[in-house]
């Protein structure tokens, strides 16, 4: 669906995208994640056609793709991450997605418009002007409007920021609820526990390069150092800890209240093992469960130091 | 209808009903036309019995004595000939130009700034789309000013028993061209820069210098101005709309028709070039500020 192949951006001597190459299969959300300045931004705008690339090449809908390709352009949808302000102040809701249907000839554009605006708890609002919007309400409003002409892939750029709480609901939902209808998403955003909670597959761009790609498990298992198992116990005796610790595979234990904290290589699944050696010692294990990195977690073990380490983790050689 | 065409049309019909529904259009009207009323009656009051003086009428004087200095007398003798409106036509035309053309070249900067250009191009319209529909909503609601100019300076003409030449019916007809011209130069202005300001410090800088162009080919009094602008005018005086405007009243004035048209031709042709380069520049830079 989206494909790049060594796709490049250099600002004078400053390289901002390095001989990226995406892969992003039709149905798929896929997270795009970098600090700031990493390349995140060019690399959305040559592939919206916006910014042209210095070298390499853009395929969409297995098709070259330019910014002459208008025809391309009309399948895609785009939130960027903030909605243009002061301009249409005199447009209503209404008026302002009837002016986008209009420019992508929408049959019965009122009725997407209606349904669109429920979708996002905008009903009542909707004849109103969007001027008086909240940040949130503009959020949502763009995401409506990206929405409207039925787009193959759609673009969100930070969808989430500026949202309360049950906005982030909302979105996530629509989110998730567009891409079961087999909308291909693509997502740049910061807030990573949200992209934990959607995305299929993550990409970290990092110094304009592709440092590592996979399906959000794989990836957060890779970027694991250890793997920590939490045990719940009725009672936690003193020197549980220190006889755990002589244990072969682990690395690590320690003691909170009644729970045993203990360290251990990343691969292989050694909860039964311990499971076992809890019993013989005639402890009753109430829960055990694995503590998975969060992306968050993963996405800050990425350094200027250490970023060679990660090279090549599905992303570039 | 192909998809540029499709999206220049839906872009164009919003910006003309925004500007139909904000006050500044009707201000600028409204400038005009008590300038072009001022105009007229102070013409009529500085009548005697040897004809038009302008020495009569404080403000004319003023006018008066100004554009001989700066355009000489013949000239003034000219714009006078016929009576006050072919003057009061370019001066009541002024604040309706400067308003359009000046608020497209903002408007331009501050979509491009604020992301609302980017925005429109995610879909199927692109720079060009959009500032062809600033150039319509111009050039429509220019023809509807002169339009209302004329019918205001017919009721002034047979109000105080004068009538409108023809200088005026060929120059209000040049000004309209001369005007499109003047409008491609403010998208040219705002495809190079990155904001408001600077496309209007650009497109003012434009204006100004094709003034001072066509200021050399008068007879002006200051040698070094007429020395200074004779140089620049031989050069580049060929992308100045003012150059084929004053091509095109001065042929007519001796019924050389077919110059007059070809001087209209040239505006035009001038018009396409300037707004071909802007979609290239635009194309080149993208609508990203």
């Amino acid at each position: 669906m989206i494909q790049t192949k060594n796709l490049t951006k250099r600002y004078g001597k400053f390289t901002a995208v390095d001989t990226v190459n995406l892969n992003i299969p039709a149905g798929e959300i896929y997270g795009f994640l970098g600090p700031n300045g990493a390349g995140k931004t060019s690399t959305i705008m040559m592939l919206l056609g916006i910014v042209k690339p210095t070298a390499g090449e853009i395929r969409l809908f297995d098709e070259p793709y330019s910014p002459k390709r208008l025809d391309l352009r009309r399948r895609i949808g785009v939130v960027p991450e903030k909605h243009p302000v002061g301009m249409w102040t005199w447009m209503t809701a209404r008026e302002y997605l009837q002016m986008f249907a209009e420019l992508f000839s929408l049959q019965e554009a009122n009725k997407r418009i209606d349904h669109l605006m429920e979708r996002v708890g905008l009903a009542d609002v909707k004849d109103k002007k969007f001027s008086e919007f909240s940040r949130g309400m503009l959020q949502k409003l763009s995401i409506v409007r990206a929405l409207l002409h039925d787009p193959d892939i759609l673009f969100l750029d930070e969808p989430i920021s500026g949202l309360d709480p049950f906005g982030v609901k909302q979105v996530r939902d629509l989110i998730l609820e567009e891409n079961r209808e087999g909308r291909t998403i693509f997502i740049s955003s910061h807030i990573l526990s949200e992209m934990e909670k959607v995305c299929q597959r993550v990409a970290i761009i990092f110094g304009g390069k592709l440092m590592a790609e996979d399906a959000m498990g794989s990836l957060l298992n890779t970027l694991a150092k250890d793997r920590e198992i939490h045990v719940d116990l009725e009672e936690l005796p003193a020197d549980l800890a220190a006889k755990v610790k002589s244990l072969d595979f682990v690395q690590d234990a320690a003691g909170e209240e009644k729970t045993l904290i203990v360290k251990v290589p990343k691969t292989g699944d050694y909860r039964k093992a311990l499971s076992k050696y809890l019993i013989d010692q005639d402890l009753v294990p109430l829960s055990i469960h694995e503590k998975s990195l969060s992306l968050e977690e993963a996405f800050v073990t990425i350094n200027k130091e250490n970023i060679n380490l990660f090279a090549g983790i599905g992303g570039e050689k | 209808m192909n998809q540029r065409a499709h999206a220049t049309t839906v872009l164009a019909k919003r910006r003309i009903f925004e500007t139909l529904i904000s006050p500044g259009y009707y201000i600028a009207q409204t400038i005009g036309l008590v300038l072009a009323y001022l105009l007229v009656a102070g013409f009529v009051r500085a009548i005697d019995s040897s004809g038009f003086n302008y020495s009569l009428n404080p403000a004319y004087e003023l006018i008066g004595r100004s554009l001989v200095g700066a355009f000489g007398a013949t000239f003034v003798e000219k714009l006078f000939s016929e009576g006050p409106f072919l003057f009061t036509l370019y001066i009541a035309f002024l604040p309706v130009l400067l308003y359009l053309a000046v608020s497209s070249v903002f408007r331009f900067g501050l979509e491009k700034k604020v992301g609302a250009l980017e925005l429109l191009t995610y879909g199927p319209a692109d720079g060009t789309s959009y500032f062809l529909a600033a150039l319509i909503k111009d050039i429509l609601m220019t023809a509807i000013y002169l339009v209302v100019l004329l019918v205001f300076l017919l009721i002034a003409g047979i109000a105080n028993n004068l009538i409108l030449g023809p200088s005026f019916y060929y120059s209000l007809i040049i000004l309209f061209f001369l005007s499109i011209t003047i409008y491609a130069y403010g998208i040219f202005a705002s495809s190079l820069t990155d904001n408001s300001a600077s496309a209007i410090a650009v497109f003012l800088g434009l204006l100004l210098f094709f003034i001072i162009i066509v200021m050399g080919s008068f007879t002006v009094v200051s040698g070094y101005v007429r020395n200074l602008t004779s140089v620049f005018a031989w050069i580049i005086k060929w992308i100045s709309p003012l150059f084929y405007w004053d091509l095109a009243l001065r042929v007519v004035e001796v019924g050389n028709w077919g110059m007059y048209f070809t001087g209209i031709a040239l505006l035009l042709v001038l018009s396409a070039v300037v707004l071909f380069i802007s979609h290239l520049t635009i194309k080149a830079r993208g609508v990203r500020s």
